[in-house]
């Protein structure tokens, strides 16, 4: 294959902070290389210089070789003598969310091929029509916002295809799918790449897809390569201490043991044929039935839609329930009044992948003694005395507390969440998707305070999650779902194994790492 | 692109919007202090006639000139426009009430009766404020005039408010926030101190700008100040004969008039939400 892409001894500096140091890379068609790195690793800075939309301000050295062209500087690069097409991840709302998807897409192409728009659409579609998973050609009359994020990505990936690459740049384009989406649409792009011959590039926050392609990767931390290698030998312990950090958010292999001391205690929560509306009652089956213990974990794992939340919020009196018995802390939930269920629900704590769970208006301070003030109304040197150990024990306790919620990082977000859950003694505490969107560092240490949090403060956990990797990290029970059913359940370790359901299987499938 | 896990500081940049709102609290300052300091200012009382010859044009004695009874305009300009201020603060307050205040609460009522208290203020809303503020002056007398004022603009502070509190009501944070056992109380009292703290100024700037425009359109109409207490609007109003030859008659209330409404825009944010 011809060489693709040479980068030498590029930097980048913007107003006076260096983002990149002395880069060098190759690549070759067919070949893919993963850029891993957090947001100020320096990997957003290579993808715009490599494809050319460097901001204003940003001071280039070194020297980029595209194609059969000559290695120019990198700060006075022009046309590229190469087609380099861009792909963004879905959940990056890449489009218009008032046009429908199949125009933007097809401008797009038709503006990169200089063609007609109706000949861009007829390429879109052949493209899409390339991937058997993928949605049909007319869902993509709809709007962004009406697609889900798989369908958005197949969509934006078969665009990327129709401008025929010779370098894709794919900035985090799955990472914020499920595994098992990711293990899906990963597996269409390496099947384009080896009919094509595209070079790609991948910057990954996350390891899921960088798992998935399984090639070369280089570790920047903070403008800097720390170590560069195939994906397997990174993942294999012999690698340098933030790298080892950073592949300890992989699933571990199944049989590990857990170690966590596993002794159960009293039931905290007995569910008993709860109807979640799927008509379960109604045509003879039972409800979904399981008890958890305090101090306990139980991963609820499935796709989107499968009952998981819709199960949570029921268990939990925010949802009506057709039918089933729900008994909290010794306490009947169907008899509770609404102000009681709120009271119940004082010592049950969320944390959750999503970026808008807190009130962006509140303060680093407010957010965390919230619940010490409404509840216990402890005095002022009291709750910031609580509220100082929680935020210390998170790692937030150098920051301004005055700075609004809305200034922090979807990573200080999830933190500033477990500090509150602390200070709130929880005998339960529901973890959803926490690690969703963040980088795999992050990843590392949320899923470390998670353990900490349930270690010191004891709660049971209820994790929702699509992937078996964060169920093993946090839980020791699992049920699997489906079509809002329960179709397995039992030790995790145990269903890992030896799982007996096609979903199950599937699963478990996805969250495995190939070549590892 | 991506997004980063390190907390962001304020940055030192100001927008032009930002430097908008300032100059229009700037400019709303200078009013003020004009207005406290009216009698100082002023060469002469309210109302104070023969104190120059009958429509002589500005000069170095009578900056503003004088109108058709001697009265100096410079002088009358202000004592209006600190007529005009004083009718308006209280009707803001009004429109804040029964805007703000209300369309708040009214969002936490029970889902039916909220809605039919939504569409039932979106009508009067739908109404042209003039025409509101003319019939409740019309039931009352025209002491109520800045009653009726705040009254007339409250509608479009209600949907407003109203709407932002079903937002947050039903917003993700709210959600998290009863999963975790905050009262309803609770919220209430978090979502009144968030939003009054986060908008009340540019709301009362809105409003002000609102009603000082609705209140002098009805002192210019008739239904408004009486002589020979006299604000702006009827200083407009009065120089209706004589401002084709003695263009200062109109134009310096009309220039105080718009700068004050200019000023209250600027300090919202030329929002484009309470236009009476």
């Amino acid at each position: 294959m011809s060489e693709i892409v040479e980068v030498q001894d590029l930097g980048v500096a913007h107003g006076g902070a260096v983002e990149l140091e002395k880069l060098s890379f190759k690549l070759d068609g067919g070949e893919t290389l993963v850029v891993l790195g957090d947001a100020v690793s320096g990997k957003d800075a290579l993808l715009r210089v490599l494809g050319g939309y460097a901001r204003r301000g940003d001071e280039c050295s070194g020297t980029i070789r595209l194609g059969e062209g000559a290695a120019l500087p990198a700060a006075k690069r022009g046309k590229p003598a190469l087609r380099i097409v861009y792909l963004a991840a879905a959940a990056d709302a890449p489009l218009n969310p008032h046009a429908s998807v199949m125009s933007q897409l097809s401008r797009v192409i038709a503006r990169r091929h200089g063609s007609p728009r109706a000949s861009a659409r007829e390429e879109l579609r052949i493209a899409l029509e390339r991937f058997a998973e993928a949605p049909p050609f007319a869902e993509l009359k709809k709007r962004p916002g009406e697609l889900d994020a798989m369908a958005l990505s197949w969509a934006l990936l078969a665009a990327a295809m129709a401008q025929a690459p010779q370098l894709l740049i794919a900035d985090h384009a799955f990472g914020d799918l499920t595994p098992r989406s990711i293990r899906t649409i990963v597996a269409a792009l390496v099947a384009e790449q080896k009919r094509t011959g595209f070079a790609l590039l991948y910057a990954a926050r996350g390891l899921k897809a960088a798992a998935q392609l399984n090639s070369r990767v280089i570790v920047l931390r903070q403008g800097k390569v720390i170590e560069e290698g195939a994906f397997a030998k990174l993942a294999s312990g012999q690698s340098h201490a933030y790298t080892r950090t950073l592949f300890k958010a992989l699933p571990k292999p199944p049989g590990q043991p857990p170690g966590r001391n596993t002794t159960r205690g009293e039931p905290l929560l007995q569910v008993q044929g709860l109807d979640l509306g799927g008509g379960a009652a109604k045509r003879g089956r039972d409800g979904i039935t399981f008890e958890l213990r305090r101090g306990a974990s139980l991963a609820l794992i499935g796709e989107e839609g499968s009952g998981r939340r819709a199960l949570v919020r029921a268990l939990l009196g925010l949802d009506h329930v057709a039918g089933g018995r729900v008994v909290l802390d010794q306490v009947d939930m169907s008899i509770l009044s609404a102000p009681m269920t709120s009271r119940l629900r004082r010592r049950i704590a969320f944390i959750t992948g999503a970026d808008d769970a807190l009130d962006p208006r509140m303060t680093l301070w407010d957010t965390v003694d919230e619940p010490l003030r409404a509840h216990l109304r402890l005095s002022r040197d009291m709750v910031s005395g609580h509220r100082e150990t929680a935020l210390k024990r998170v790692g937030l306790a150098s920051y301004d507390g005055r700075h609004a919620v809305s200034t922090l990082s979807p990573f200080d977000k999830r933190r500033l969440q477990v500090a509150r859950a602390i200070v709130s003694a929880p005998f339960l505490a529901v973890i959803d998707e926490p690690l969703r969107g963040l980088d795999a560092f992050a990843q590392s240490i949320l899923t470390e305070l998670l353990e900490d949090f349930r270690r010191q403060e004891g709660p049971a956990f209820l994790v929702i999650t699509a992937d078996v990797g964060v169920a093993q990290a946090l839980a020791e029970d699992a049920m699997f779902f489906k079509d809002r059913k329960v179709v397995e359940r039992g030790p995790l370790r145990d269903i890992l194994k030896n799982p007996k359901d096609a979903e199950t299987r599937l699963l478990i499938e996805a969250a495995a790492l190939p070549g590892l | 692109m991506t997004v980063a896990t390190t907390t962001h500081a304020p940055t030192g940049t100001v927008s032009l919007h930002a430097i908008l709102r300032i100059a229009g609290w700037i400019g709303l300052g200078l009013i003020a202090v004009a207005v406290s300091l009216s009698d100082f200012l002023a060469n002469a009382p309210a109302n104070a006639t023969g104190i120059g010859p009958l429509l002589a044009a500005p000069s170095a004695e009578f900056r503003f000139g004088t109108d058709i009874l001697g009265r100096d305009m410079l002088s009358e300009t202000l004592h209006a426009m600190s007529a005009t201020v004083r009718s308006a603060l209280p009707a803001t307050v009004v429109t804040l009430i029964a805007g703000a205040l209300f369309g708040f609460v009214a969002a936490r009522l029970p889902r039916s009766l909220a809605l039919a208290v939504r569409s039932l203020v979106g009508i009067l809303a739908s109404l042209p404020a003039l025409l509101l503020a003319v019939l409740v002056i019309g039931l009352t007398t025209r002491d109520w005039a800045a009653v009726a004022a705040g009254l007339s603009a409250a509608p479009f502070t209600f949907v407003r408010a109203f709407d932002r509190a079903r937002i947050e009501e039903r917003a993700t944070h709210s959600e998290y926030a009863r999963a975790t056992g905050i009262s309803a109380s609770t919220l209430l009292r978090r979502d009144l101190v968030y939003e009054f703290s986060d908008t009340i100024l540019s709301s009362a700037a809105r409003a002000l700008a609102a009603v000082t425009l609705v209140l002098s359109t009805v002192s210019f109409l008739g239904f408004g100040a009486v002589p020979p207490h006299r604000d702006l609007g009827l200083m407009i109003a009065a120089a209706k004969p004589y401002f084709l030859h003695a263009w200062w008659t109109a134009a310096f209330p009309a220039a105080a008039l718009t700068l004050l409404i200019l000023f209250a825009r600027l300090a919202a944010g030329l929002d484009e939400g309470e236009r009476a």
